[in-house]
């Protein structure tokens, strides 16, 4: 059956067309070498040596255009809209998360930002090189001490003439040891509270900044998760995104985006749990019919195929949204929350259904359940989700224009 | 330089059902270009980057092959063109060659045909002699390697893989071409290209348009009977005490039954 056919009132034609390629790229290039991939993660560790693979697989998304879908062509993007985001993030996460997770951070936390809040200097510095592939970005919001708890990050940015001399630690970065370039929050005023935040984008390279790797994930073992340590790197005041004191906006600003990935994502990891277990519930026979005959296994596809559903909808509202240029916080918090609750348990049945094989990672079930647990935790919790949600219903939770929002999709503008 | 690629929709997999007229129902399998047609639009797409001119996906289908035609235009083809008429349903191998090569006639200008060695559906690998034949120019087939391209010369050399030897011969342009697997490593569709393709419709031509009448399509031979293949029979489990006396047991059989 084809789950996605009935979407015409987000998807055109050049959707269909683009999760086409994007799927026979996952499926060629990544799916014959995933398993030994993550199995590597988890034997050896991290570090550089092991995650040989990630380099090339990310220049060959940078030459497909992966990493700059959503952007215009005059800034070195495809010129697609933010629903081609989601169709991406669901057709590599569907063959697996560590390939959608660089989109999150890449595409969705830096690169948006910038495309955001950046000066025109600042996008040709490094939105068209990051929109092309030839630099590679990472987020740096979270500490040790601070995840939910942004406002209370110890990271700080002391002004310095020109510069600002930053100093902290940053913890469960996406491509720590990979990345070009980080977006990274710190204090430049510690009194003010969460108005004493400011971004700024940094470059491997820059004297004192330095990165390691995390070892011993549950999931996005092919991955490459880590820490920055940042000791006096002195960053010029033209790498400030926006302005001093607006960096806890960009950085909630920034997450509208990478939970929208993290949503689309987590639908794609749906779609695999169901994949898989529509073709193993066909194949393992019991009491001498297919397993799909039984109805408590009947039950666990229909329960995949509601959340899948919903799950899509909720996604693709918040794509439209986006392109309208209509601030989702909302919708997008709402997807995430449901789309990462529901991939997990339909991770848990797809293992289910495929019984003591789905205990062994011969089959794929596992590495889902695995990485969807992750996407409960990161880019705001599920608790926070929740607790968004009845603030937003109670009138509690209003959201203020921004300063800068995110462009609104403009075909023309962005194709020339 | 217009280099034309014959281009085939099939499904991806042949799991396919017979309907009660003998016809093939592929439903609700997933629909692909034809493994070597795609061979065949790589290999016209590096020849048309290094020529120049134009590039033209061509095929015999009806509307719904338009989703293929516009993936490879994503990947490179510069034109398209559909022949669809009600009148070339069922039509067989030596008709779709007498259509395809009414169009090709009517294009005028075509210097070089490329197209895949065989269909992953029907499998008869006859349509590139057959329209070779129709168009009275040279067929190369079961080609590997093509080595040149000279469109002021009007020639073609190409490496072409047989059984036992690779044959390199070169031909006079026009002539049409059958590519095998691995001639070359097919792109994927440009994410730039995808949003402008996506609203292109192809030209479509009909029997009309080409000239062709009932009688040039008439199938040249009729089908009889189809059937799917039997199950497969189940096996046979060697039955003994241990393993020594069961391949003792297995051997026996293959000697009696000649395997060996």
């Amino acid at each position: 059956m084809n789950f996605t056919a009935s979407y015409g009132m987000f998807l055109g034609d050049e959707h269909e067309l683009l999760r086409r390629t994007v799927r026979d790229f996952a499926e060629k290039e990544v799916a014959p070498h995933i398993r030994a991939w993550d199995r590597s993660g988890a034997e050896h560790g991290e570090g550089p040596e092991t995650r040989a693979h990630i380099r090339p697989i990310l220049k060959r998304m940078g030459e497909l255009g992966l990493l700059g879908i959503c952007l215009p062509r005059k800034y070195g993007g495809a010129g697609m809209d933010y629903l081609a985001l989601a169709v991406v993030c669901e057709e590599l996460e569907r063959v697996d998360s560590f390939l959608r997770v660089v989109i999150s951070v890449h595409t969705g936390l830096s690169s948006l930002s910038i495309f955001q809040w950046g000066t025109e200097e600042q996008r040709q510095r490094y939105l068209v090189p990051q929109a092309k592939g030839e630099l590679l970005a990472g987020y740096g919001l979270t500490e040790p001490n601070s995840g939910t708890d942004a406002a209370a990050m110890q990271a700080t940015a002391r002004r310095d003439g020109d510069d600002y001399i930053l100093n902290g630690e940053k913890i469960w970065i996406s491509l720590a040891e990979i990345a070009d370039t980080f977006l990274v929050i710190a204090k430049t005023d510690p009194d003010k509270g969460s108005r004493g935040i400011s971004a700024f984008i940094i470059e491997r390279g820059m004297p004192g900044l330095s990165s390691y790797s995390l070892h011993g994930k549950l999931g996005v073992r092919a991955g490459n998760t880590g820490g920055l340590v940042m000791q006096d790197v002195r960053v010029p005041a033209a790498n400030r995104l926006g302005e001093e004191g607006e960096g806890f906006k960009i950085a909630m600003a920034a997450l509208d985006n990478g939970r929208y990935t993290v949503a689309a994502g987590a639908t794609g990891l749906i779609q695999a749990s169901l994949d898989a277990s529509l073709k193993y519930a066909q194949e393992r026979h019991t009491f001498g019919v297919p397993i799909a005959d039984h109805q408590l296994v009947k039950r666990m596809i229909s329960h995949m195929v509601r959340k899948l559903d919903t799950s899509r909808l909720l996604v693709y509202r918040a794509g439209w949204m986006k392109n309208q240029g209509q601030r989702n916080t909302r919708e997008t918090t709402l997807a995430k929350w449901h789309a990462t609750v529901s991939s997990f348990e339909s991770a848990d049945d797809a293992i289910q259904i495929h019984g003591a094989y789905g205990y062994s990672d011969e089959y794929p079930v596992e590495r889902y359940l695995r990485n969807s647990r992750g996407a409960i935790i990161y880019e705001g919790t599920r608790e926070l989700q929740e607790l968004l949600q009845a603030d937003f219903a109670l009138g509690k939770r209003i959201n203020p224009p921004l300063r800068r929002e995110l462009p609104a999709y403009d075909a023309e503008e962005w194709e020339s | 330089m217009h280099i034309v690629v014959c281009m085939k929709q099939v499904p991806r997999d042949n799991s396919v059902k017979l309907n009660a007229d003998l016809s093939i129902n592929a439903d609700g399998i997933e629909k692909i270009i034809n493994l070597f047609d795609e061979y065949a639009v790589e290999e016209g797409i590096a020849w048309n980057e290094k020529h120049g001119g134009k590039l033209t996906v061509l095929s015999l289908g009806s509307a719904d092959w338009t989703e293929q035609i516009r993936r490879a235009l994503a990947m490179g083809a510069t034109d398209s063109l559909l022949l669809s008429d009600p009148a070339f349903a069922g039509v067989d191998t030596l008709g779709s060659a007498r259509v395809v090569a009414a169009a090709i006639r009517k294009l005028g200008d075509v210097d070089l045909v490329l197209t895949g060695r065989n269909s992953t559906d029907d499998e008869s690998g006859a349509f590139a002699p057959a329209l070779a034949r129709s168009l009275g120019w040279p067929q190369l087939t079961y080609v590997g390697k093509v080595q040149d391209v000279n469109p002021a010369a009007k020639t073609i050399v190409v490496d072409r893989s047989l059984e036992a030897v690779i044959e390199t011969v070169s031909s006079p342009l026009p002539a049409v071409v059958s590519v095998i697997k691995d001639i070359n490593s097919p792109r994927y569709p440009s994410l730039l290209k995808i949003k402008r393709v996506a609203k292109i419709d192809p030209p479509v031509w009909g029997a009309a348009d080409l000239g062709i009448s009932a009688s040039d399509l008439t199938p040249a031979a009729t089908l009889s009977t189809r059937a799917p293949a039997p199950p497969r029979p189940k096996g046979e489990l060697i039955a003994g005490g241990d393993a020594a006396s069961k391949v003792s047991a297995l051997v026996n059989k293959l000697l009696e039954n000649q395997v060996i």
